[in-house]
């Protein structure tokens, strides 16, 4: 049945039903003012990177990442698999790496990887990051074992200019994290780094790039992207599983449209539903879901054809 | 055709929602193809005095005739406030509310409460449906004004089980749904359906296997939430994991049985 059939047809066609007898009287009403609309459709129209994704983190093997990929059109999906222990030894990042290099052995077509490290180990994180990115690896992804703008990271972030490779960092703003309210107690590790250290370490490095995770990750994104507004070489990425109505439409608003990566962290739905529901033009979809991410590729000679 | 179970209008306090007017979530629906909401008026989780929340919503479907043919409303009603029972009489025979939806979080009362039991049945016995959220908001960025807990699905059986001949709408399931044998047969053999807007209903193909396809509905959060990942959750599965007949099921014909439409 048709929704005009419905309409029609059903018992909520007639008058007043909805409501019950104190509306009776309203006149039947088709659905002239509504747009078809098919969401799938409207779905495989654009071309996608997922700026942020693991293997073996959340839901499983990169089979798991690339089937939900094939669901929702999503041609690329950059991916990690961050050391989550405090310790990060070299010997763990190294692991997870070969995780990653795995996986883009399975599907080289459709993974992109990130190298992860852990900058208290400087020489064996710098060679790591040569051993990854000779592989094939597009960009550095770290968790909370440092902050971003401890002087420990600076190897790091130095190596990542020299390279064109945008660091992805883990973060979080909340109660108890970020400049506000400090005496909550969140149980997060105190290293994870907070808007305040991305402009510090964007500030002491305007030519690195930085990429703030998850907006939709349980932070709080009017807090971040209001931080970000002024510094034009820190991104942020729209994944994580908060996916409230007026995200995306405020990271745009506070920093622009050049700055703004679609991304899931295995929150598929909502990394492709939160941009939908924007209110974004198509140019701007174009960019979030794809060509902003693949012009950062572009300056290390990684984009996509 | 689709039918949102899990829509609201109102203000919420700690932070800018738009869409959350009946004239701007009617616009959504058009835009992206939705033709009934459910739909309950957020200030009722913060007055003291719900009932004049269901004044307010009554007063702006009424304001124009295609609010009263697209939406359903129901009412937020507190059972630990004088006069409930009043209020859900007017709200039901005089502002035709299919439905109640009830915060025992935010109104602070437990959900075994006498009182909150009481309202249960009474809404059983008037054919109402009974609407719960797992969570309004995540709490994690939440206002320091704000509440702390979340519900998972288990935390939503007490009452089910001290009424489980009501009919239920649980919305937005953003935490754990695992349930013991015993609640899990409880669910499944009673009227209740959960709606595709939570987190934790991204594998439905999964859920609908130790469910039943019976038991999940097209929901947004709405004006929380974004508007198309609940549709998306449904539009997304494949063949295998559901059929034509099934999608529509969760489209709408899940809700409509239980709205009695």
């Amino acid at each position: 049945m048709n929704r005009r059939k419905f309409f029609e047809n059903s018992a909520l066609s007639s008058a007043g039903i909805l409501l019950g007898s104190s509306l009776a009287g309203c006149s039947r009403r088709t659905e002239s003012d509504m747009a078809a609309y098919n969401i799938m459709s409207e779905v495989m129209k654009y071309r996608k990177i997922d700026a942020h994704e693991h293997v073996d983190l959340h839901f499983g093997g990169p089979e798991v990442q690339v089937d939900y990929a094939d669901r929702l059109g999503i041609e690329r999906l950059v991916l990690s698999k961050p050391v989550i222990t405090y310790t990060g030894t070299p010997q763990e990042f190294r692991e997870a790496n070969d995780h990653v290099l795995s996986a883009m052995k399975l599907f080289p077509d459709r993974i992109m990887g990130q190298v992860t490290l852990n900058p208290v180990y400087k020489k064996e994180s710098l060679e790591e990051i040569k051993r990854c990115i000779d592989q094939g690896m597009v960009g550095i992804k770290t968790y909370y074992q440092v902050k971003l703008n401890d002087p420990l990271f600076f190897p790091v972030i130095e190596k990542a200019i020299d390279l064109n490779l945008l660091i992805l960092m883990h973060a979080n703003c909340q109660l108890g994290m970020g400049g506000y309210r400090m005496k909550y107690d969140t149980h997060l590790n105190p290293n994870t780094s907070l808007p305040e250290d991305f402009v510090d370490a964007a500030k002491r490095y305007p030519e690195a790039m930085f990429q703030y995770a998850h907006t939709g990750g349980g932070g709080d994104w009017e807090y971040a992207c209001k931080s970000f507004r002024d510094y034009p070489n820190i991104y942020v990425d729209t994944s994580g599983s908060n996916n409230e109505a007026s995200m995306i439409d405020f990271a745009l608003k506070y920093m622009g449209e050049d700055r703004l990566f679609f991304g899931t962290d295995s929150s598929y739905y909502q990394g492709v539903g939160g941009i939908l529901s924007s209110k974004m033009n198509e140019v701007q979809r174009k960019k979030i879901f794809f060509e902003n991410y693949n012009a950062v590729l572009r300056k290390g000679g990684r984009d996509v054809a | 055709m689709l039918l949102d179970i899990n829509a609201s209008v109102g203000h919420w306090p700690f932070q800018q929602y738009n869409y959350n007017t009946c004239g701007t979530l009617l616009e959504r629906m058009n835009k992206f193809g939705v033709s009934i909401s459910v739909i309950g008026n957020i200030n009722g989780i913060f007055y003291k005095n719900t009932q004049s929340a269901n004044e307010e919503l009554y007063a702006e479907i009424i304001s124009d005739k295609r609010f009263s043919e697209r939406f359903i409303p129901f009412a937020v009603i507190n059972p630990i406030y004088a006069g409930w029972l009043d209020d859900m009489e007017t709200c039901t025979s005089k502002f035709g509310m299919k439905g109640i939806r009830i915060y025992p979080m935010y109104h602070d009362y437990e959900l075994t409460d006498p009182a909150c039991i009481e309202l249960v049945k009474t809404a059983r016995d008037k054919n109402l449906v009974v609407a719960l959220h797992n969570r309004m908001v995540d709490s994690r960025p939440r206002s320091w004004m704000d509440i702390q807990t979340e519900w998972s699905l288990k935390d939503i059986m007490p009452i089910i089980r001290a009424v489980p001949d009501a009919k239920y709408m649980i919305l937005n399931a953003a935490n754990s749904m695992d349930l013991d044998d015993n609640d899990l047969e409880l669910i499944k053999k009673g009227e209740v359906v959960i709606d595709t807007s939570g987190r934790s209903t991204s594998k439905l193909w999964e859920l609908m296997k130790r469910f039943g396809s019976d038991k999940f509905a097209f929901g947004t959060h709405s004006p929380i939430l974004d508007y198309t990942t609940g549709q998306l959750r449904i539009e997304a599965l494949r063949d295998s994991e559901a059929d034509e007949k099934t999608k529509e099921l969760l489209r709408s014909g899940n809700a409509n049985r239980m709205l009695g439409i």
